[in-house]
């Protein structure tokens, strides 16, 4: 690769040293990197609990009238799932992601406000405990589904403690990311590297600028309704429980005034991912960086302004209205796209393991947003709505984009992370198994929707198609547990290997390449001169 | 409506096949083969830029133009409905009251339940009429979805919504819970009887 200039003379720090250090200074640290570090296992331990979740899930819906669990513990997985996979995964893995990179990609030495930093961490890894405590209360977990409509999340009809466990510790997660998002954008506008304008951050870095100011928006509603809840359940609040003139429907927007822009809170990470990754394996730059930019806010901008499509089977909205700007963000996500396809168009393009995640990525989301322009249409959704449709939509999207985007992730920043290289054959083995189970598992699914399938069912009858299609999909939901797994295989003999790898192993062009791997405390020893978003590309 | 889906599928497969080609073309074109050299490294190509932001701005305006003419067919609602049904959701189970006629399905205060999987409620709706459906649920929120019908309705507890169906073909329809209700959901189902409006006076006045 010809690198080797930029294979620094100080120590390389293998990921067994990260073993040996002890643990009180993990808990106690304030290191962007080390709370990164923490964020990602922490989210990625929570992945696995939801993935083990979904194929409990996947298992009782293999045959019709299957009785592998009840209905009530039917209702506490898919509640716990969803919960899990949107609240402590997706969208803290970016958290975790941003912390660790931002500063190196920045040339900064540490987030603005460290202490802060840690007690994010903290409130996440706590919320998401108390999440999953109501299991082991009398009456079971939170079983309203991760949307928890009232009148069915009101105490009258979910009378357990596991609700209310939901309720605090969704709300302990809402918390830490919003001050986790003033730390990014703090540090983002404050703690750059001389030479580092904000024309010539990484795209990744935008994107989570533009998620930051979407937490902003969006996570005060669902704290405060969350605690509105909270009061209706415990303190004769109402708000919500029409037989006190309480309005069911109130929660919907404000759920959802939330619920959408955290859709984009969970993928615009991902478009920075990509962004990142398409480049290095293509050996160009980032075709229309520009425009990328502008794309994100203006989806940023879009999706404050789309919450009641989830609504538009309730007849109280402005269908119209909301229908027409869902279909907008269509254009700036079309704009993303064409300029990833540019940015591999006469390229010299090679397939490492980050690389095929990306493409797979790029697949997988094609669909997941067409189908999403198919059900801005009120008429399309007045049948996709709450059927299986949507289940496959959501999970293109988040499964298919978001999940192979941190995927991608994970190969092309683990290096840097722990000065350990994933293998590249059980990586590409694991996007195989990936990409093929995850489309066997989820493709059937519109079918099943249009047939007539309803979403948060624990079982459905004999005869149809229905029957055939759940069991495709439960086979294909085992591939992708089989992929994952090797994922942690990959991980166990890749930190083994103890094979120290360069500054630089993928001669990529961002900052963070320009330090050891794993990076020293301080981030950086020296910084080359910066005078595009490449600066390690120029330096070369 | 059929039509509906049958526009967008095309649309969205259209696009898909698209974006397919030009995602999987350069993988194949400009993979990296022995001796290659740098690429050209260029960035920029406003033009191009403008026009891959103006074309899908003119296809999903197009969609929506579609969208609102179907919207307003699909949600129209008669000055003068032939038949006014009151449906009433609920844990779970379904109460379909006719006005000025009878009242078919159980009530909240005698939960049916599992009794009812084996005959659930039916709603009789005379052919090629218009029936008004006020839709309400008596608990926590339900929906009213029959799929042959291609549409659905949320019931939200405490308020009441109201829409037209004109069914277009004979024959009996599942129709079920969409929206989760708790432990039942997934058997709150009820079934839709078109007939022919002669069938329907027939079966009205001998429920009466």
């Amino acid at each position: 690769m010809g690198k080797s200039s930029l294979v620094s003379a100080t120590a390389v720090n293998p990921i067994g040293d990260v073993r040996r250090s002890d643990l009180l200074s993990w808990i106690t640290t304030t290191d962007h990197k080390r709370i990164g570090i923490l964020y990602l296992l922490t989210s990625l331990a929570y992945f696995g609990i939801a993935g083990i979740l979904a194929m409990l899930i996947r298992t009782q819906l293999a045959r019709p009238e299957n009785t592998f669990v009840t209905s009530h513990e039917y209702a506490q997985l898919f509640t716990l799932h969803g919960t899990a996979m949107i609240f402590l995964f997706v969208a803290p893995f970016a958290l975790g992601l941003a912390n660790f990179l931002i500063p190196l990609q920045i040339g900064a030495a540490d987030m603005a406000f460290p202490r802060l930093n840690a007690t994010s961490y903290w409130l996440f890894f706590f919320g998401g405990l108390v999440v999953f405590l109501g299991a082991a209360t009398n009456e079971g977990a939170a079983a309203s589904g991760w949307s928890a409509y009232p009148p069915l999340s009101e105490i009258k009809v979910s009378t357990g403690l596991g609700q209310d466990l939901w309720i605090v510790g969704v709300f302990l997660v809402s918390v830490a990311t919003i001050l986790t998002s003033i730390n990014f954008v703090t540090t983002v506008f404050i703690y750059r590297a001389p030479g580092m304008t904000m024309w010539r951050i990484p795209i990744f870095t935008w994107e989570m600028v533009a998620t930051s100011l979407l937490i902003f928006m969006a996570f005060p509603s669902l704290a405060a309704t969350l605690l509105l809840l909270f009061v209706d359940r415990h303190f004769g609040g109402h708000a919500f429980d029409p037989a006190y003139g309480g309005d069911p429907v109130l929660w919907q927007h404000l759920f959802w005034f939330f619920g959408h822009p955290e859709v984009y809170v969970m993928i615009l990470p991902y478009f920075g991912v990509i962004s990142e990754i398409i480049p290095v394996f293509s050996r160009k730059p980032i075709f229309g960086y520009t425009g990328l930019v502008l794309a994100a806010f203006a989806i940023a901008g879009l999706s404050m302004g789309v919450w009641a499509h989830h609504m538009f089977t309730t007849g109280f909205v402005n269908n119209p209205f909301f229908s027409f700007v869902s279909f907008l963000i269509a254009v700036p996500t079309g704009v993303k796209f064409f300029n990833w396809i540019a940015t591999m168009w006469r390229g010299s393009i090679t397939f490492e393991t980050p690389m095929l995640f990306a493409i797979g990525f790029l697949l997988n989301f094609l669909i997941g947003g067409i189908t999403g322009v198919m059900i801005s249409s009120p008429p399309i959704d007045y049948q996709a709505h709450d059927s299986y449709f949507v289940v496959a939509h959501f999970h293109y999207v988040l499964g298919g984009g978001s999940l192979f985007a941190i995927f991608a992730a994970l190969f092309f920043w683990w290096p840097k992370m722990f000065g350990v290289k994933l293998n590249e054959r059980l990586g590409t083995w694991c996007f195989w198994l990936l990409f093929i189970g995850f489309n066997v598992t989820f493709l059937p699914m519109h079918f099943m929707g249009i047939f007539g399938m309803p979403r948060r069912v624990f079982t459905y009858a004999a005869g149809g198609p229905l029957p055939i299609l759940n069991l495709i999909a439960t086979c294909g939901s085992y591939v992708m547990c089989v992929g994952v797994l090797l994922f942690v295989y990959n991980a166990i003999v890749s930190a083994r290997a103890r094979d120290p790898v360069p500054n630089d192993p993928w001669g990529a062009n961002s900052l963070e390449w320009w330090t050891t791997s794993p990076p020293p405390e301080h981030n950086f020893d020296s910084l080359p001169p910066i005078r595009s978003e490449r600066p390690v590309y120029d330096a070369r | 409506m059929a039509s509906d889906w049958f526009v967008f599928a095309l649309a969205a497969s259209a696009v898909a096949i698209v974006v397919f080609g030009l995602i999987v073309f350069p993988l194949v074109r400009w993979r990296r083969r022995p001796g290659d050299g740098e690429p050209a490294q260029f960035r920029n190509n406003y033009p191009l830029e403008i026009g891959w932001t103006a074309v899908p701005l003119v296809i999903v305006a197009g969609l929506f133009a579609y969208t609102y003419r179907a919207e307003a067919r699909v949600d129209a609602v008669s000055a003068d409905p032939a038949v006014v049904v009151n449906v009433s959701a609920y844990r779970w189970g379904w109460r379909f009251a006719y006005r000025g006629g009878p009242t078919v399905g159980g009530s909240s205060d005698a939960p049916p339940i599992f009794g009812e999987r084996a005959s659930p409620p039916q709603l009789v709706l005379p052919l090629g009429e218009t029936t008004r459906i006020n839709l309400t649920a008596l608990d926590v929120n339900h929906g009213f979805w029959v799929p042959d019908f291609l549409f659905k309705r949320d019931a939200i507890a405490g308020e009441t919504t109201s829409f037209d169906l004109d069914p277009d073909k004979l024959g009996t329809f599942l129709g079920r819970c969409s929206s989760f209700c708790g432990l039942e959901h997934a058997r709150m189902i009820f079934t839709v009887r078109v007939v022919t409006p002669s069938a329907f006076s027939q079966w009205e006045r001998a429920r009466s």
